[in-house]
């Protein structure tokens, strides 16, 4: 068992550093089954609360799991003015969605990583992660992307870390059908227009940014602001 | 249970085996392909979706329920792959790919005797299997010729019939003539990349793409919109082998395609003859086909795989492994990369055919003295976007800030939106040599979505002629980025050991049976009516992506059973 778990971290790391791999890491069983376990006792309150309409969850997670999501997503990529982070993007929905749909595989993944990252935030700090000065989530994340805070089996912190930084890129720059990138604030915040069909040889010599036609993605166009 | 019976039955229905089935069906020869992914459509690739088609992969096997399983020595416990990079479709890897078309170098057929003339048998590592093909340049190069034109390749001649000509490759081997669709246009990268690699003395050029410069064929020529690699084409300008070959095999009427079909077998008879395959059909069901000549045209994985599931008494090591080199030799390519970012100037890098756009050819294959070096052959060195595909999505995961700027929060965000528009890739795509303990063979645990052994394989590039040649090309293309004018030129972490892209190898060629798998043909030694085609074959693999050869190779191979073995089965060579 502790041979399989050890293959399941080493593999989730790896998945969540490269592209498009985050789809594809499959959970075992053993793993799953454990995953379950500790969520029952941890869930069971979160889950009988009723979940309020609008803010961009309940999909999959429940209230207490979206308020530590947003928080950690704002500080991977904070708004400011002019700069659409990823609270505005939406990006808490696209994960809640991606869970309850395409990533469904990795629930458990963001289950046992927000359980173990709101114990090491009550441990350290005695408050839950959402709660924290934006200075200590910084603390306590950069703590994670260098694999030293403390509490987190599997995933592990590293590991918990690049999933929810890769689906904070996904949640900003994927087109807004999938929940995230909101009035393709992303896309404004780096300067894509989206999928444009043609460039003419004028664009593509320009050392301009590109203005010439609105964003384009998949259901809508925008003005470019 | 259903069983056919057919002339040909072709496992695989890409890059090599769409042209066998249109060249073979149009010989009047019967012809079933046996495709494992569906058939789709250029309607099917619109709109651009960069989660989709890059992030999630949709191109490309499923990690999970096709798995390939990794260990960096023979020691090492094996994991599976996160990414697979290789098709899953009629058309294969060409539906995805970023369609760069290259010939390789007349040395690149001689690597072996090249290095000992020029450097003494000495500077080839111990331990490399380091090997000349069993064929030369001059009997590819009607073959090459004949892939260009017959499915459509923008570039400029650098060597017409041994005159060299401005703006193309001088380093490239003698032509008959030049490509027939002019080269692509260049983006603000390349144009940079064209300027500071002059400014070096070095030779850049068009890279040459099978990607539609202008109409040709009833097909529309490029847009320019910046999604090819990982990327169908919604206009059908890249020359796949779906919108080039299928519909030919098609318009024979000797030609079937199934899809959604796994093979899982080789069969043969106890007189040492391929009698056909078996494979499972979508609906789960098992299946048999007849033919009179099986054809292996798979990615490598697959064709190494069902060579040793398809063991017989007569054949207790798997089918065509008499000399025991099935699996053996497994090569990639290491991206050795560099990332440079530009103040004075957008580059807008998303625009323009993706994948590697402008090349330099000063540092491949023996093109220049390794004398003191520390190790043989070069590397292909282009500029291109942070991931080979342009999209926000690839550059936020592939692009690692530079030193001094995190991975996130607010001054990444401010790296990200200040450059994700002016910066570009600069990337040396090397020439890893075989090893004989590199190889692909049956993972013992680990099965796939119909109970077959995965593909195991067991690489580790990291060897001491290959650190040192991915050390010499990151200082040249360290160099090229400031020569271009980048404020910031900064490195891409090297990763594992584990393969990178274009894989080659598992089922060599070679002249001697005892040595080699295949002759020059892809024909089993063992096994006559049996052929494997595609870049398992190769004795070695250059610095230049492979599709190209592997075409030339299945054009010469389909030329040789028509004209030969058709009316004489039996051994070619």
């Amino acid at each position: 068992m502790r041979k399989r778990r050890a293959s399941r971290r080493e593999f989730l790391a790896r998945a969540a550093a490269g592209a498009g791999a985050v789809a594809g890491a499959g959970l075992g069983s053993g793993a799953a089954a454990g995953a379950q376990e500790q969520h029952t006792s941890t869930g069971a309150s979160a889950a009988a609360q009723p979940r309020s309409e609008g803010q961009g969850h309940g999909a999959f997670f429940n209230q207490e799991e979206a308020a530590a999501i947003a928080a950690f997503t704002e500080r991977l990529m904070p708004g400011a003015p002019g700069k659409p982070g990823a609270r505005e993007a939406g990006v808490l929905n696209y994960i809640d969605l991606a869970l309850a749909g395409a990533y469904a595989d990795l629930q458990d993944v963001y289950r046992r990583g927000l359980s173990a990252l709101e114990a090491h935030c009550r441990k350290t700090y005695n408050e839950s992660f959402a709660r924290l000065a934006a200075a200590r989530q910084d603390d306590v994340i950069r703590a994670l992307d260098e694999g030293t805070a403390g509490g987190f089996t599997w995933p592990d912190a590293k590991a918990f870390f690049d999933t929810v930084r890769t689906h904070t890129m996904e949640g900003l720059f994927a087109d807004p059908i999938y929940g995230g990138n909101k009035d393709f604030a992303g896309w404004r915040l780096v300067g894509f227009p989206g999928a444009q069909p043609v460039f003419t040889p004028a664009d593509m010599q320009s050392r301009q940014a590109f203005t010439r036609a609105p964003i384009i993605g998949l259901q809508a166009q925008a003005k470019r602001s | 249970m259903a069983t056919e019976k057919t002339d040909v039955v072709i496992v695989g229905a890409g890059a090599a085996g769409g042209i066998l089935a249109a060249e073979l069906g149009k010989a009047g020869m019967k012809v079933i392909a046996l495709e494992r992914g569906p058939r789709l459509t250029t309607a099917d690739f619109t709109p651009h979706d960069e989660l989709r088609y890059f992030q999630r992969q949709e191109l490309r096997p499923n990690a999970r329920r096709q798995p390939v399983t990794w260990r960096a020595n023979a020691k090492a416990r094996a994991y599976p792959l996160p990414i697979l990079n290789y098709g899953n479709q009629a058309g294969g890897g060409t539906v995805h790919y970023g369609a760069v078309s290259w010939r390789l170098h007349e040395d690149d057929f001689r690597a072996r005797s090249q290095t000992i003339e020029r450097y003494g048998a000495a500077a080839i590592p111990s331990d490399s299997s380091l090997a000349d093909w069993p064929l030369s340049y001059a009997d590819l190069e009607p073959f090459y010729d004949r892939a260009e034109y017959d499915l459509g390749v923008s570039g400029k001649a650098g060597n017409l019939q041994g005159r060299t000509i401005d703006g193309g490759n001088p380093f490239e081997a003698p032509r008959r003539r030049d490509y027939p669709l002019p080269p692509l246009l260049v983006d603000q990268a390349g144009a940079l990349f064209e300027t500071g690699a002059r400014k070096l003395g070095h030779h850049p050029f068009s890279t040459p793409r099978a990607i539609l410069s202008r109409p040709y064929q009833g097909r529309s020529a490029c847009t320019y919109c910046g999604f090819c690699q990982a990327f169908g084409c919604h206009v059908g300008a890249k020359s796949s082998i779906l919108v080039t070959k299928l519909p030919e095999a098609d318009r024979t009427g000797n030609f079937k395609a199934i899809t959604g079909a796994m093979c899982y077998r080789v069969n043969s008879d106890a007189g040492g003859r391929a009698t056909g395959v078996a494979y499972y059909g979508p609906d789960g069901s098992d299946n048999t086909i007849e033919a009179e000549l099986v054809i292996l045209a798979p990615f490598i994985y697959d064709n190494v795989r069902l060579l040793l599931l398809s063991k017989t008494a007569k054949f207790p090591n798997g089918l065509a492994n008499s000399s025991g080199q099935v699996g053996r030799h497994l090569m990639a390519h290491i991206g050795a990369r560099v990332f440079a970012a530009f103040d004075d100037r957008y580059v807008n890098i998303y625009m323009g055919p993706s994948a590697q756009r402008h090349t330099l050819d000063d540092f491949n294959a023996d093109n220049f003295d390794h004398g003191g070096l520390g190790f043989i052959r070069g590397a292909q060195v282009s500029v291109s976007p942070a991931d080979l595909e342009a999209g926000p999505i690839g550059a936020a995961i592939s692009m690692n800030p530079p030193p001094g700027v995190p991975r996130w929060g607010a001054a990444y965000r401010d790296f990200l939106a200040k450059y994700f528009a002016r910066h570009a890739a600069i990337t040396a795509q090397t020439e890893n040599l075989p090893y004989a303990d590199q190889t692909i063979d049956l993972d013992p645990d680990v099965r796939d979505q119909w109970g077959l052994p995965a593909p195991r394989l067991t690489y580790d590039w990291r060897r001491p002629n290959e650190l040192a040649r991915v050390e010499f090309m990151t200082r040249k293309v360290e160099e090229l980025g400031r020569a271009m004018g980048a404020t910031q030129v900064w490195r891409s972490p090297l990763g594992s050991g584990a393969p990178g892209a274009h894989h080659e190898g598992g089922t060599r060629m070679g002249s001697d049976p005892a040595t080699s798998v295949v002759n020059r043909y892809g024909q089993s030694w063992d096994m006559p009516n049996l052929f494997v085609v595609g870049s398992s074959t190769f004795p070695t693999m250059s610095g230049f992506n492979p599709t190209l050869t592997i075409q030339a190779l299945a054009y010469m191979t389909a030329d040789a059973i028509v004209t030969r073995y058709k009316s004489r089965p039996g051994p070619l060579v």
